[in-house]
């Protein structure tokens, strides 16, 4: 498990990602729908492995994930969480981007585990 | 590597290269794979050949056959589900989500199901990736039994998936009023479909397809186009590509031979169709990796 994604929620995705761009020097590198039912804008960090997941809020609150943990096996992963001890909101779900499954941290943020699965590689 | 493990709950995992002959009777309801190579299934009359993009289900009691066809070794992986674990399956998860599975439109599911599922489909989407998964845990020596029995539970839910969306929504897609004719020619199509999956790679005519699918050559064609949104012989193209493709892949063959094992006729034609399915040549795939 490694974190990949940190999202970022905004009422103005363009401003947003502006700032990141002219300031940070960030790069917009893809558009995904990571998040549940919303696509976010994927920027380039100066680190080669991780990523903004620029989104829009729509004031779901303390709903909304921290921080996206990507995993190559989120079955695996959720098993031995549970097994932890760690509390997660779902059991793991199928998405159009993979397999994710959400978990609180013992200060009760969200966090969300996220197994990517390219499916266009099957055909 | 070869193991056969048997769970607590008496699910059944196998895994290992096929003897060339076997003869046997499933005790239980199984999903069968390979990883290379193919295997060929007789179940009665029919014969069906799984490859890598492909799996077939077999139903508790039936009669089988299987016999190696490769030239290359065949890694033949199979899980069985115990009775009383796929009946828990189905009352905790199947009917409780009756959104995925449509079972306020298609009430007759339940009815047709055991008819239906005794053939070749494909391997694609997250049963593809959670069977990976399981197959490389247990291959490096997995005991925790929760965790594989996990595995196994989103297999069903992954084979649901794919069962829901190659039956019952291509059954609504035919053009029938009456819900009976429309199972009975999707079933009839559905022979159509095993039998390009098996014969692939030989010469198919259109009447010898519509005499094993039981349906006259032109509702065979307006049907399938109906279900599938392709012709019998884009189906067939799309396998043979699909092949070809795994070969490129995974063994030496030079092109033209790879060609010709997968049923084209024309090295040239072939390229072309390639090209435009995968966006790249059958050599620059090959080079990639």
């Amino acid at each position: 498990m490694k974190i990949k994604y940190i999202p970022i929620f905004t009422d103005d995705l363009e401003r947003q990602v502006k700032f990141f761009t002219d300031n940070l020097g960030f790069e917009v590198c893809d558009k995904k729908n990571l998040l549940t039912s919303r696509e976010c804008v994927v920027m380039q960090t100066t680190s080669p492995d991780i990523f903004m997941l620029i989104a829009k809020d729509y004031g779901y609150g303390n709903r909304r994930c921290n921080i996206v943990v990507s995993t190559d096996d989120c079955l695996n992963d959720y098993h031995h969480l549970k097994l932890a001890g760690i509390q997660f909101y779902n059991e793991p779900q199928y998405t159009p981007t993979g397999l994710r499954a959400e978990f609180a941290d013992p200060s009760g943020n969200r966090c969300l585990l996220l197994e990517e699965r390219n499916y266009n590689d099957l055909t | 590597m070869e193991y056969l493990r048997t769970l607590r709950n008496n699910n059944v995992i196998y895994s290992g290269t096929r003897n060339n002959f076997n003869q046997q009777t499933t005790s239980d309801f199984s999903i069968r794979f390979v990883f290379s190579g193919n295997e060929r299934y007789s179940i009665g009359k029919r014969q069906l050949s799984i490859h890598t993009d492909s799996f077939l289900i077999l139903n508790k009691g039936t009669h089988y056959t299987s016999t190696v066809e490769s030239a290359i070794p065949v890694q033949s992986f199979g899980i069985s589900f115990d009775d009383k674990f796929l009946q828990d399956f189905k009352n905790s998860w199947r009917l409780k989500d009756d959104t995925l599975l449509n079972l306020n439109t298609y009430p007759f599911i339940n009815r047709y199901e055991h008819e239906f599922d005794e053939t070749i489909y494909p391997f694609k989407g997250d049963l593809f990736f959670n069977v990976n998964h399981l197959k490389h845990h247990i291959g490096r020596g997995l005991q925790d039994e929760l965790l594989i029995n996990e595995y196994l539970h989103h297999c069903l839910i992954n084979y649901f998936q794919i069962f829901n969306e190659e039956i019952f929504q291509k059954a609504q897609r035919l053009n029938f009023l009456s819900k009976s004719t429309k199972i009975e020619i999707l079933r009839r199509l559905n022979l159509a479909k095993e039998y390009l999956y098996s014969n692939y790679n030989t010469n198919i005519s259109l009447d010898e397809l519509a005499e094993y699918a039981c349906l006259s050559v032109t509702h065979l064609l307006r049907t399938f186009r109906q279900a599938f949104h392709q012709t019998p012989h884009q189906f067939l193209v799309q396998i043979r590509l699909q092949r070809a493709k795994d070969l490129l892949k995974n063994t030496d063959y030079p092109v033209n031979e790879i060609v010709n094992m997968v049923g084209f006729d024309c090295p040239s034609s072939f390229i072309r169709l390639f090209k435009d399915r995968f966006q790249v040549t059958p050599m620059k795939y090959r080079l990639s990796f």
